[in-house]
């Protein structure tokens, strides 16, 4: 649920609540107010009266007009004055219509009279229903206007926040610092600004470097990886040394290799994420393809790949180098992982390279075939062709996909994917 | 032959020396920018080989003093940053050859020959070993004067072992200098034995003789004489 409309509906039932009840206490005490005054009338004509009698020593005639009646009754007794609400038929007759009634006692020559002042409720009570009404009416329309300025102004106050809050969103590793914008006045969202601005800054200051960091170490690594090799093609020279030594001496020379090749693929993929490749060039990848095909020949034929390929003219824009590194990491994994005999299917065209190949299932979940260090623990890679593969494909907005089924294996490049 | 060695890691350094020791050239050292810079105006090598990131300077910088003195050294540039740029760079301040670390010696051993062949053989491109020439130019091998037909990954082969005659090459080495990085790990050594196997029966068929020596079936050693 929305702050807006969570607000709205706490702010919504909470103003109905105190209308009602605010309209209920305003209509009880204006009738108060209203019959008080009618009550005050009736005590003028019931001074009238006993004025009249005093005077006179005689009963006024009585009176029977619409909104005025007065009544007199003779009684046994000193009745009790009191007021009342009564029903009563009016000087035109039909049905009773409700009268605000003053019964009091008077003694006219010793004998008793109960006398009633009535006076029409109907004025008051029509008075009474307009005032609640037009008061009802403005009530409403505040309430209606409250409501829509909330909704207006509050959606403009907020626009600060929905646009940091989107680009919190989009932000990632590649882009700027959040900038701080100060297109609100408002000091919570200034605030807010601020803090997603220095946050931001922070994890890309972080971020430079942690990457520094590996860039520098593998930098480091090469000198001592350089004095190994060295002291080991030194060392073969030597011409007493026996098998088992050699056999030794070949162990290291291959530790030594896949360091150096582990060493060397981090540091291009430092490289590519730090947009190191800023050259394009329009390449045709159906003749670079071509070119790494007759690379790979010996190994293909060597185990007995079929290769079935399906090319059709495609152009991309992207850094020739990272182009034939891509195609050398997609290709040398379709052979290497492929099974003896099994085949490599190439479709390329409409905007898609699809690199299909045999071999069996991964022992790990596919979805994490492109990140770093995913591989077999047999296989003899760094684990970090295909993390090398995705990292290009991003830096030029390509998509990269992988799909499993049975023992086949597709990896498929969407040039242009629709976002 | 006279080499000078700039290299600030001297373990490095002493390895790289004794290594091209017995190819019969002379090597000098510098073990940094200072001192480097000292030798080369007092003394003309034929081949330097050059480290970047020298504690106390920039390599390029020396090469830009060398072509500003119009020195004619040949310089292989030996560096840590294997970058396209410092490649690029490097090249175009007149650098030979750039060669990454870390590296096989023997590829060392054969980029320095062949500066030097490209500088002090003006016009020759052949190497001679005994009834075997190799000519560097057109690419092509003959021995005692009959052309030897040899594939291009026999060549590269031949020629690597030339540059490293009498000395044993590891296999990782030829499968480093013969397929570079382009194949990374899915190079494996039975292609290197199958293309030795193929270039060492035609060197015997033309009548070299038995030329190529495996040694425990690490590496392989290359000798005529």
């Amino acid at each position: 649920m929305k702050l807006f409309t969570k607000y709205s509906r706490v702010n919504g039932t909470a103003a109905i609540v105190v209308l009602l009840l605010g309209g209920l206490c305003y209509y009880f005490i204006i009738r108060y107010v209203l019959i008080h005054q009618l009550d005050n009338t009736l005590k003028v004509e019931e001074a009238e009266i006993l004025d009249h009698v005093h005077t006179q020593g005689t009963l006024p005639a009585p009176s029977h007009y619409r909104d005025q009646q007065v009544a007199f009754t003779p009684s046994e007794k000193w009745v009790a004055r009191r007021f009342l609400d009564a029903r009563l038929y009016s000087a035109e007759g039909g049905r009773r219509r409700p009268f605000r009634e003053l019964v009091f006692p008077v003694e006219v020559g010793g004998r008793y009279y109960e006398t009633s002042v009535a006076k029409s409720e109907e004025d008051t009570k029509e008075l009474l229903g307009l005032i609640v009404l037009i008061t009802l009416g403005v009530i409403g329309l505040l309430l209606l206007i409250v409501l829509l300025i909330n909704r207006f102004l509050l959606r403009k106050i907020w626009r600060p926040f929905y646009h940091t809050l989107g680009a919190l969103k989009q932000f990632n590793l590649s882009s700027k610092p959040l900038t701080t914008g100060g297109h609100t006045a408002i000091d919570e969202f200034r605030d807010l600004d601020e803090a997603a601005g220095q946050m931001t800054a922070k994890i890309l200051k972080d971020y430079e470097i942690l990457k520094d960091f590996a860039d520098n170490a593998s930098h480091e690594m090469q000198t001592p990886l350089a004095i190994i090799n060295s002291k080991l093609d030194l060392l073969i020279q030597n011409r007493s040394l026996d098998e088992r030594q050699t056999r030794m001496l070949q162990d290291m020379y291959d530790a030594v290799g896949r360091l150096r090749q582990l060493n060397q693929s981090l540091l291009l993929l430092t490289k590519i994420e730090n947009n190191q490749f800023s050259q394009w060039d329009h390449l045709s990848l159906g003749t670079l393809l071509d070119r790494k095909l007759i690379q790979f020949d010996e190994l293909v034929v060597s185990r007995g790949l079929r290769v079935i390929r399906e090319t059709a003219e495609q152009t991309v824009t992207m850094n020739s180098y990272l182009a034939d590194i891509l195609l050398n990491n997609l290709l040398s994994n379709a052979i290497r992982h492929n099974r003896e005999g099994g085949a490599i299917e190439i479709f390329l065209g409409g905007g898609r390279l699809v690199i299909a190949n045999n071999g069996p299932a991964f022992p790990f979940d596919p979805s994490t075939v492109f990140d770093r260090f995913v591989k077999n623990s047999h296989s003899g890679g760094t684990g970090l062709g295909l993390a090398i593969a995705r990292q290009i494909c991003d830096n030029y907005g390509f998509r990269l996909s992988y799909r499993q089924e049975e023992d086949r294996h597709t990896v498929t490049i969407d040039f242009k994917p629709a976002v | 032959m006279k080499l000078l060695i700039v290299e600030d890691e001297k373990i490095l350094c002493d390895s790289i020396v004794s290594y091209l020791k017995q190819e019969n050239y002379t090597c000098d050292s510098a073990n940094g920018y200072a001192s480097a810079l000292e030798k080369t105006e007092q003394y003309d090598y034929d081949c330097i080989l050059l480290d970047i990131n020298l504690q106390d300077g920039n390599g390029m910088n020396l090469l830009r003093e060398l072509k500003s003195n119009n020195k004619t050294d040949g310089v292989l540039i030996i560096s840590a940053r294997n970058s396209l740029e410092d490649k690029v760079a490097g090249l175009q301040l007149g650098a030979d050859d750039y060669l990454p670390k870390p590296f096989h010696l023997s590829e060392l051993g054969a980029r320095v020959s062949a500066i030097i062949r490209r500088r002090n053989s003006a016009g020759n491109n052949i190497i001679r070993l005994a009834e075997l020439s190799i000519d560097t130019q057109a690419r092509s091998v003959e021995v005692a004067g009959r052309l030897l037909e040899l594939t291009r990954k026999e060549y590269q082969l031949l020629l690597y072992f030339a540059y490293n005659k009498g000395r044993v090459v590891s296999k990782n080495a030829i499968a480093e200098h013969l397929w570079g990085d382009e194949m990374g790990d899915a190079a494996n050594y039975d292609f290197i034995y199958t293309h030795i196997k193929n270039l060492r029966r035609k060197l015997i068929e033309a009548g070299c003789g038995d030329t190529i020596q495996s040694v425990y079936g690490m590496g392989y050693k290359f000798s005529i004489s």
